[in-house]
């Protein structure tokens, strides 16, 4: 019972709480009961959060203790993790270099490394699909071809120097582009999109409610 | 072994190489062209313009370090946008990685400009675990949520907070995002509590985006740097975002140049036809 | 420039470069900076919820008075459970909740805020007005969202006029997955932008203070 029916109970009690809140007021018992549920969901989900991190932790504390190969590295990560972590969660009352706010340990870490190294690690991806495009992009098929075609002009048409090229031709393109592929065919595969994964979502989330749905839990 | 073959083989170290240098040769020899506005960009602007002068509005640091380069132009442009205006700014961020970090730094940073004092013009609550939790509790009560600022200042203490409850002190939600929170913005604040709103995201979500323009929910959008380049041309604040798309056409001729080339190769060597048979 | 500053300008141009020598080959100054970042985005979050979370949204409410909030103090902590495979079932309870609360919210705002909005300003388009660009307009998007949905249903095979209609459906799936490309590569090289502008003007703009 413990396993699974309280689980299924939990998560069939607060969703129905939440869905029935949605028509009530907020001053309201529903509605009250319902904030406070958002109010815990705060608090729980930042535990799953931490969760990754103690992860992170333990399978890199592993491979140290084993001294497996690259432990060097995964002794860098841990002694990371514990130089960005202790100073902000030491009170700033103590000394303006702990805590989180500008001029700590923390926010210094965070804007000279973290925050750079982060925006290297995907800036790389410039090259990346400038290689794929030029191995992969192919006018195999008819859609290909049509996907091949669009790019192209859209990629010309989002840059200052290929929308002057555009210009060169008679017909306004830039604006048949906003209006008719931006705002025309593209809006309308989204819309479709947004729509078909909305009831998706809406009937997982009865699916969960209902108990239906329980891989979330796991096995065991 | 052909040219084309060779073409074909080439070590993609070369390629990005010519990448490399594409983004180089331009900030040595800059070449400017004109930026046009598109109507999205134009819409959050007149939108923005039209708010009442010293309305209290939201701008959402809902993005990633990663996507700095294109989205940091946006809310550094709102900021003097609003701050023209007299606006009282609240920041947030649903992200865990970055958000509240960059939301102190860059507001910090402008209110300076504008003589902005903390607590009275602007406030930054920082983060919250859950965002489908936030977003849906800030509509009954924002301080529930977030009983503190950033810096851990109860709500209680900052004068600004003092008349703002909920959203429906809120004129203008300014969301910039570099992920799916702009969806539920857009499902669950706009959709439950009508309070307008306009978004700036990167250009690999903004296709997606102009959906939420065409049924109204968004009042306007800047896609990617090109949108937030328009921005800072609009308000009269050139930036990063304008540099940046100095430099970002060779690039792109690049690509599409490649594109071309790979596809000339795959036609003579006659791959398509194998492909066929 | 101060001597400080400077500093911080060269911290930020070794790790740019160290991380971007990759697309060379990988090295070890590249892994090094690797697992640099690695582990100083694990330590952000502890930092950041051990603050946002565990400080000001439960143990100050809670010695404020605030004793119910125990609950999800509690449920939190089971969520580690999952780190002991014998009582990982423990934790099944709070992710019940996160679920449980998160699908309540969601079945109201996703059919209400996107199904219903995005059905009606489909419909609204059909609605007249605005000359004959307007009317092409309203046609592309109506026959592109039914084909679009068409495509993606899989519950009736494609023959007939399904599989014409999914057949129209996937020439308007290719003009817009086209624009996310062409889009998508903006925005890569918008982030590489954003580096090479760090380097040219911070760090080689620091050359005249040094050198």
């Amino acid at each position: 019972m413990l396993k699974t029916t309280v689980p299924v109970g939990v998560a069939f009690l607060s969703g129905i709480a939440l869905m029935v809140s949605f028509f009530f007021r907020e001053n309201t018992f529903v509605g009250s009961i319902s904030q406070d549920l958002k109010i815990w969901l705060t608090i729980v989900g930042g535990f799953t959060l931490l969760l990754g991190v103690v992860s992170i932790t333990r399978v890199n504390w592993q491979a140290v203790k084993n001294r497996k190969e690259g432990w060097g590295y995964k002794l860098l990560t841990l002694v990371s993790i514990f130089a960005m972590a202790i100073p902000a969660i030491l009170p700033a009352s103590w000394s303006p270099l702990f805590g989180r706010n500008p001029g700590s340990i923390y926010h210094w870490l965070f804007t000279y490394l973290d925050s750079p190294m982060m925006a290297t690690m995907f800036a790389t991806l410039a090259f990346y699909i400038a290689s794929a495009a030029y191995r992969a992009f192919r006018a195999r098929t008819a859609e290909s071809t049509i996907l091949l075609l669009t790019a192209t002009v859209v990629m010309l048409w989002r840059v200052p120097m290929g929308e002057a090229f555009l210009n060169l031709f008679p017909g306004n393109i830039p604006e048949f582009l906003n209006t008719y592929v931006m705002n025309g065919a593209n809006l309308a595969v989204q819309r479709g999109i947004i729509i078909g994964a909305a009831l998706g979502a809406a009937s997982m989330s009865l699916r969960i409610i209902l108990g239906i749905e329980r891989t979330y839990m796991g096995k065991g | 072994m052909s040219f084309w073959e060779k073409a074909e083989q080439i070590d993609r170290r070369w390629v990005y190489l010519m990448v490399g240098l594409a983004v180089i040769v331009p900030f040595i020899v800059p070449a400017e062209f004109p930026i046009s506005i598109t109507p999205e960009s134009r819409m959050l602007y007149d939108a923005i313009e039209e708010l009442p002068d010293s309305c209290t509005v939201m701008v959402v640091f809902d993005y990633y370090p990663s996507t700095i380069a294109e989205c940091e132009p946006m809310t550094r442009t709102a900021l003097h946008h609003f701050w023209r205006k007299d606006c009282k700014v609240i920041t947030l961020s649903n992200i865990p990685l970055g958000g509240p970090s960059m939301a102190e730094s860059v507001t910090r940073e402008i209110a300076r400009e504008y003589g902005k004092v903390y607590g009275e013009d602007f406030v930054n609550l920082g983060y919250k675990a859950n965002y489908v939790a936030v977003l849906s509790g800030m509509g009954t009560s924002i301080e529930s949520i977030f009983p503190t600022d950033n810096s851990g200042t109860p709500l209680s203490e900052i004068p600004m907070m003092d008349s703002i409850v909920n959203y429906e002190q809120v004129s203008f939600i300014f969301e910039v995002a570099d992920n799916a929170t702009a969806d539920y913005w857009v499902s669950i604040v706009n959709a439950q509590y009508g309070v307008p709103m306009g978004c700036g995201t990167t250009a690999v979500s903004a296709p997606k985006y102009y959906a939420f323009v065409g049924s109204g929910q968004f009042v306007g959008l800047l896609g990617g740097m090109k949108g937030a380049a328009e921005y800072e041309m609009l308000v009269g604040k050139k930036g990063k975002a304008v540099i940046g798309m100095g430099v970002q056409s060779l690039v792109h001729l690049l690509i599409i140049a490649l594109v071309i080339l790979g596809n000339i190769s795959y036609f003579v060597l006659g791959k398509h036809k194998r492909r066929l048979s | 420039m101060s001597g400080w500053e400077i500093f911080e300008i060269w911290v930020i141009a070794f790790f740019t470069l160290a991380l971007f020598s990759f697309m060379y080959k990988d090295n070890p100054l590249y892994k090094v900076a690797e697992h640099i970042f690695a582990g100083l985005s694990a330590g952000y979050y502890v930092g950041l919820i051990w603050d946002t979370v565990i400080i000001t949204q439960l143990w100050d409410p809670m010695i404020g008075g605030d004793w119910l909030l125990i609950v999800p103090g509690i449920l939190g902590f089971l969520m580690f459970a999952r780190f002991f495979p014998k009582y990982s079932w423990v934790s099944r309870t709070s992710l019940a909740f996160v679920m449980g609360v998160t699908s309540g919210i969601f079945i109201t705002s996703q059919l209400h805020g996107l199904v219903l909005k995005q059905m009606q300003a489909t419909m609204q388009s059909l609605g007249g007005g605005g000359g004959f660009g307007a009317a092409l307009l309203s046609i592309i998007v109506v026959v592109g969202v039914i084909s679009t949905l068409i495509y993606f249903y899989f519950s009736k095979e494609h023959t007939g006029v399904l599989g014409v209609t999914a057949k129209v459906g996937i020439w308007f799936i290719m003009i817009s997955f086209g624009a996310h490309f062409g889009y998508t590569v903006m925005g890569r090289v918008s982030l590489l932008i954003g580096r090479v502008q760090f380097l040219a003007e911070d760090w080689i703009g620091s050359f005249k203070y040094i050198f």
